[in-house]
């Protein structure tokens, strides 16, 4: 291996785009979450499900040389303040997050996608 | 799987095994070994697993069913393996003197197997042999794992060949013979192996996890066993190769088939001439040594000893052999190159014992039966070429090997002595102790390596100290499998994590991490009550509904008396007789309002007109009373007149002001302004540099009505056309004064004066300063209201219209100043006052509610002709509107001329008025007044004293008087109001003319001298309408006072047909 050839940087294209993910974990959590009630049989296999299909729409936007984590949190709406962070020990050139929140009367969930670049 | 040459291996290996028993039977010790090898128990086991290690590699890559009993099976051999190298190392001695049987016995007190073991291991020596040939045949298929540890055999080579050299002891010209014994064994155990065939698998399984066990112990008790565990998969096929290419140096044939099998790459190729030249010195140095040693020992029973010696000799060499590998091996491991010399200096000791005796023997047989060995090899060809290079190989198994080797100490006890003797000689003191020590520092260090390797190969550690201790003492506990797969996978693991190492030490370089700013990810306010409240129940199709409870009905006292409220109602304006109204009250007052119902407005109106009467009625009845004092005391001073009386300016304010002007109302006849000016000498009010205009009602003498003032000369002044209620007046400096004598008294100066206060009214609205651009620069010398005929009409109801809408107040206005310039303005008044004053009209007083607006403005003189205008731009003094149309105006100016011009129109004939003596004089047309009956004349006086009738037709006089005033300037000339063709002219002399056209048109009626006071100016009272009331002259006198003479009947009475008379007298006299 030569000396210099590891990639450092990701091609602009293959960056991970926080926006265009945002979006899709969206689009899974209003597919997912519409119209559902929370239920604490249910939500483990949903919140599971959830970070899968997030997994796998981030997947197809090609982020190259990226590690997916996602994250899913459902929690019941009951009034009760929440607060929730992340804090990342990461390259921030070239790692990048994105989250989405949804909310309906019985629930919110946080969803959070990070892209960790593989160098 | 296994090429046909298997059976013949399994064969050779079961002759092996059995030439070993018969040799073990015809040595010193058969018992023993026959013993070993009848123990029934595990008999059959240790067959099998003969034939298991020779299917070893075979089934290392096939399924592991097998495991348990191959583990059962290992651990005895672990045990055998360990108590045989234990023995060798530190009991060599006393192995040597105690004779086998109490060693077997001993050992099979301590651990149950050990002799079965050691039977095994005979066999497994063989086995080894076919197994390393297998190898070969299946070394195509390997050839990619081997090509790998070729490389590392290259490396050991090397270094084996240093040693080889140093050591040079061991000869291989012993392997032919060797391999002699080891064919015959084969073939005397080949019955034997074949008998347990179908449990070979499991036994070979067995087998090599015996080997891991070995190798584990090995590195826990010291560096043989470290020796031989360190790597006895790698040991087996590199010794295997070597020894194959060291019998290729012997046998061709052997060497092609090597080839042929092996296939192998370059380095392959490059290896075996490595073998070769190394071989060939290695052998060359053991052969020298051997001979020296073998004279030494010629005594020795040639017959007994030969088997061992060979067997010695052979094990002994590979024995060397394999442990330089292993050190070797070790040292590439552990990358470190340190310890090879040493290691072979060690060997050399340790092998010292044996070597001397038995290379001694070794040489002796070797020369012995190296032309009878060397027939029997070539008559055997082939097989034995493969044989004594499975032979060889079988060394990988050194547990095997040392067990045999044990055995052959055994054996040798009685050669000890001799053996003793030529180590001694042959490696004198000095050197021992080196190897000694050098061999100690070399364990130390092996141990530390191999308990850091052990790790890796979990092998029962903790185990190990003791098994140190008392190697025999160790039951079958080594049961741990040297797993290749996971070696192997290891090796790469630990290759990728060093790679992975690197490159993340690398990248780690060009990288920045860090702790990025924490996100917050959500962010969830607790709800407050209300909310939680709205969110459970606060939903569609449910109904809220509240109910009051008692909690904030509180009563609180207080100390206040209670107040009496009465309710009481008003209407305004009352629409009935009720207008106000109330509980209680009401009936008291109901009677009374029925009574009140009042337009107030009408009230208002009546009120204001018949406070007028009944003040002039008052004031009347009081200057009656003093007339009869007063009036008659003062006797009509004019001739003209039958009584005079005098308006009151014995004021304060009007103390010692000449009045400069008088002027009658048009509108209100009784209603007179006078100008005064500045006072002669200082007064006791404050209004000093004011001039003062005094509204009179002339029939309430006593007191002006109002009174103005202005801080600029006045220079012209007159009422509004309509009525008496604003005044106007131009000031020397160029500005237009307005005064709206409604304005409410309290916005003006209010001043105490004796016991009265007087109300000094400012202007309401003045152009001085606004307006500069259209504003007179001059002084304004006439002013006067345009009257438009359809205002003259409506006189009569001047009162009411103005009362009920005074925004219906708009006429216009002239003013003409010195330079001729003749400004037009529109007099409007406002519709609400403004107290605060307003922005935009800067001239208008606070409150105020007329103002002026500039309408227009035209050059009077540009209606004078152009060959006036040659010699000197003339004044303009005087200007009249003509009654009866005011498009018509007629300017008198300072050359005699009087100019004829119209607000709008084409220029109307004549433009001037001449006098007769043609040219232009410099004479002022000092006033212009016209006849007010029907005829449009009028006539104008100048400073020349000539007296001109002009009629508005004729630009030539229709009569002039040029000396009536003997060259006096005409001041003043008045057409008398009741009477058309009588008229008044004032001189400067103060002199008064009467003059009556009717009577005699040359000359004044009567000429009146007012003395000693000087006259000032004049106004006439009268009204043409009403001929018969009362019309008189107003005279102005220097002293200031203002004086009425009333005229005498005859004089002011109306005569018949007087204006035709009048017509035809001056058509006459024209």
């Amino acid at each position: 291996m030569g000396e210099n050839s590891y990639c450092i940087r990701p091609a602009f294209q293959h960056r991970f785009k926080p926006a265009i993910v945002k979006g899709k974990i969206y689009t899974v959590l209003k597919e997912e979450l519409t119209n559902k009630f929370y239920d604490p049989e249910e939500v483990p296999s949903l919140t599971r499900k959830i970070a899968e299909a997030i997994k796998t729409q981030v997947k197809e936007c090609a982020f190259q040389r990226y590690k997916l984590v996602v994250q899913v949190v459902i929690g019941e709406q009951r009034g009760e303040g929440v607060k929730m962070t992340a804090r990342c020990f990461w390259d921030a050139d070239t790692d990048n997050f994105a989250q989405a929140v949804y909310m309906n009367d019985s629930l919110f969930c946080v969803a959070a996608a990070f892209g960790c670049y593989l160098y | 799987m296994k090429p046909s040459k298997g059976k013949t291996k399994e064969d050779t290996w079961k002759t092996e095994e059995l030439l070993k028993h018969i040799k073990a039977a015809q040595g010193d010790h058969p018992d023993h070994r026959d013993k070993k090898n009848r123990v029934e128990k595990r008999h059959k086991e240790e067959e099998s697993e003969d034939r298991r290690h020779r299917g070893r590699d075979r089934d290392r890559q096939g399924d592991q069913d097998n495991d348990k009993v191959r583990s059962k099976g290992r651990e005895s051999d672990g045990d055998l393996g360990h108590g045989k190298v234990h023995k060798k190392v530190k009991n060599e001695e006393r192995d040597k003197v105690r004779g086998k049987e109490k060693e077997s016995e001993k050992r099979k007190d301590r651990d149950g197997g050990n002799y079965k073991e050691r039977d095994k291991r005979s066999g497994r020596r063989v086995h080894d042999e076919d197994e390393e040939w297998d190898f070969n045949i299946e070394r195509s298929t390997k050839r990619g794992y081997e090509s790998e540890r070729n490389r590392d055999k290259e490396r050991e080579r090397r270094k084996e060949k240093i040693k080889s050299l140093e050591s040079g002891r061991e000869n291989d010209g012993n392997d032919d013979q060797r391999t002699k014994h080891w064919q015959k064994e084969d073939k005397g155990n080949l019955e034997l192996s074949k008998h347990d065939k179908h449990e070979e698998k499991e036994r070979r399984r067995r087998e090599r996890k015996e080997k891991e066990g070995r190798k584990a112990e090995s590195n826990e008790e010291g560096k043989e066993k470290k020796r031989r565990s360190s790597d006895v998969r790698d040991d087996d096929y590199e010794r295997r190769h070597r020894e194959r290419k060291d019998h290729e140096l012997h046998d061709g044939r052997r060497e092609k088939r090597q080839k042929d099998r092996q296939e192998t790459g370059l380095e392959i190729n490059v290896e075996e001439i490595d073998k070769k030249w190394r071989d060939k010195k290695v052998k060359e140095s053991k052969e020298d040594k051997r001979k020296h040693q073998y004279k030494e020992i010629k005594d020795s029973d040639r017959e007994r000893e030969h088997k061992k010696r060979e067997k010695r000799d052979w094990e002994r060499r590979e024995g060397q052999e394999r442990n330089h590998r292993r050190k070797k091996e070790m040292d590439e491991q552990e990358r470190q190159g340190e310890g090879s010399k040493e290691e072979s200096g060690r060997r050399t000791r340790e092998h010292l014992p044996e070597f001397t005796d038995e290379s001694g023997l070794k040489g002796a047989t070797d020369q012995e039966k190296h032309a009878g060995t060397l027939l029997e090899e070539l008559v055997e060809g082939e097989e034995i070429g493969i044989e004594i290079k499975t032979a060889f190989e079988s060394t990988n198994y050194e547990d095997d090997f040392e067990d045999y080797e044990d055995d052959f100490e055994e054996d040798e006890c009685e050669v000890e002595e001799e053996e003793k003797e030529q180590e001694k000689e042959e490696i004198p003191a000095q050197q021992r102790a080196e190897i000694e020590a050098i061999q100690k520092a070399i364990t130390a260090e092996n141990e530390k390596i191999c308990a850091t390797w052990m790790r890796n190969n979990q092998v029962t550690y903790v185990e190990e100290p003791k098994k140190v201790e008392d190697s025999r003492s160790r039951g079958p506990v080594r049961g741990t499998c040297i797993d290749f797969v996971a070696a192997k996978q290891r090796e790469i693991n630990s290759k990728v994590a060093c790679k992975q190492k690197k490159r993340s030490a690398e990248l780690l370089r060009l990288i920045d991490l860090d702790f990025s700013v924490t996100f917050s990810m959500l962010d969830l306010p607790p709800l407050n009550e209300y909310d939680v409240y709205i969110k459970s129940f606060g939903r569609t199709n449910t109904k809220q509904a509240f109910v009051q409870s008692n909690e904030d009905d509180v009563d609180q006292e207080i100390q206040t008396d209670e107040i009496e409220t009465v309710d009481k109602w008003t209407q305004h304006p009352g629409e009935g007789n009720l207008v106000c109204g109330g509980e209680n009250l009401s009936d008291t007052f109901s009677s009374d309002s029925l009574i009140k119902n009042i337009d107030t407005q009408r009230l208002t109106n009546f009120l204001r007109s018949a406070c007028q009467v009944i003040a002039v009625l008052l004031e009347e009845d009081e200057a009656e009373n003093q007339a009869n004092k007063n009036i008659q005391s003062k006797a009509a001073s004019l001739s003209v007149s039958d009584g005079c009386s005098q308006l009151n300016t014995n004021l304060p304010f009007l103390n010692g002001r000449e009045v400069l002007c008088l002027h009658f109302s048009q509108a209100q006849r009784q209603t007179l302004l006078s100008v005064h000016s500045f006072p002669k000498e200082p007064g006791v009010v404050k209004l000093v540099s004011n001039y003062i205009i005094c509204i009179w009602n002339i029939w309430e003498p006593s007191f002006p009505q109002k009174v103005l003032i202005c801080e600029s000369e006045v220079q012209c002044c007159c009422f509004g056309p309509g009525d008496a209620l604003s005044v106007f007046a131009g000031t020397v400096d160029g500005s237009v004064v307005a005064w709206d004598l409604r304005d409410c008294s309290n916005i003006h100066y209010n001043l105490q004066i004796g016991e009265q206060e007087w109300t000094f009214r400012l202007p309401t609205f003045t152009t001085d300063g606004v307006q500069t651009a259209v504003n007179h620069s001059c002084a304004v010398k006439a002013i006067d209201p345009v009257s438009s005929p359809t205002y003259d009409n409506c006189i009569g109801l001047s009162l009411l219209t103005s009362q009920q809408g005074s925004s219906g107040l708009t006429f216009q206005l002239a003013s003409l100043d010195e330079s001729g310039l003749l400004n037009l303005w529109v007099v409007i008044e406002l519709p609400k006052a403004d107290l605060a004053g307003s922005l935009t009209d800067l001239g208008l007083i606070p409150g105020g509610k007329m103002k002026l607006i500039h309408s227009s403005s035209i050059d009077v003189i540009s209606f004078l002709p152009r060959n006036l205008m040659e010699m000197c731009r003339p004044q303009t003094l005087s200007i009249k509107f003509m009654p009866t149309d005011s498009n018509h105006f007629f300017i008198g100016t300072d050359i005699g001329l009087v100019s004829h011009g119209t607000r709008h129109g084409l220029q109307v004939a004549p433009r001037l008025y001449k006098p007769e003596t043609d040219g232009t004089r410099p004479v002022q047309v000092t006033c212009i007044d016209f006849c007010h009956f029907g005829k449009t004349m009028f006539l104008v006086g100048c400073s020349d004293g000539t007296i001109r009738l002009h009629s508005v037709t004729k630009e030539c006089p229709i009569l002039q008087w040029n000396e009536s005033t003997r060259g006096s300037p005409i001041q003043n000339m008045l057409w008398a109001l009741t009477r058309p063709g009588m008229f008044f002219v004032l001189d400067t002399a103060s002199h008064i003319y009467v003059w009556d056209l009717l009577q005699d048109v040359s000359k004044p009626v009567s000429e009146e001298i007012l003395q000693p006071d000087r006259i000032t100016t004049m106004d006439i009272l009268g009204n043409p309408e009403k001929p018969n009331a009362s019309s008189g002259l107003m005279l102005a006198k220097q002293s200031g006072t203002i004086e009425m003479q009333y005229l005498q009947k005859k004089w002011s009475g109306p005569h018949l047909n007087e204006l035709e008379t009048l017509h035809y007298l001056l058509q006459k006299t024209v």
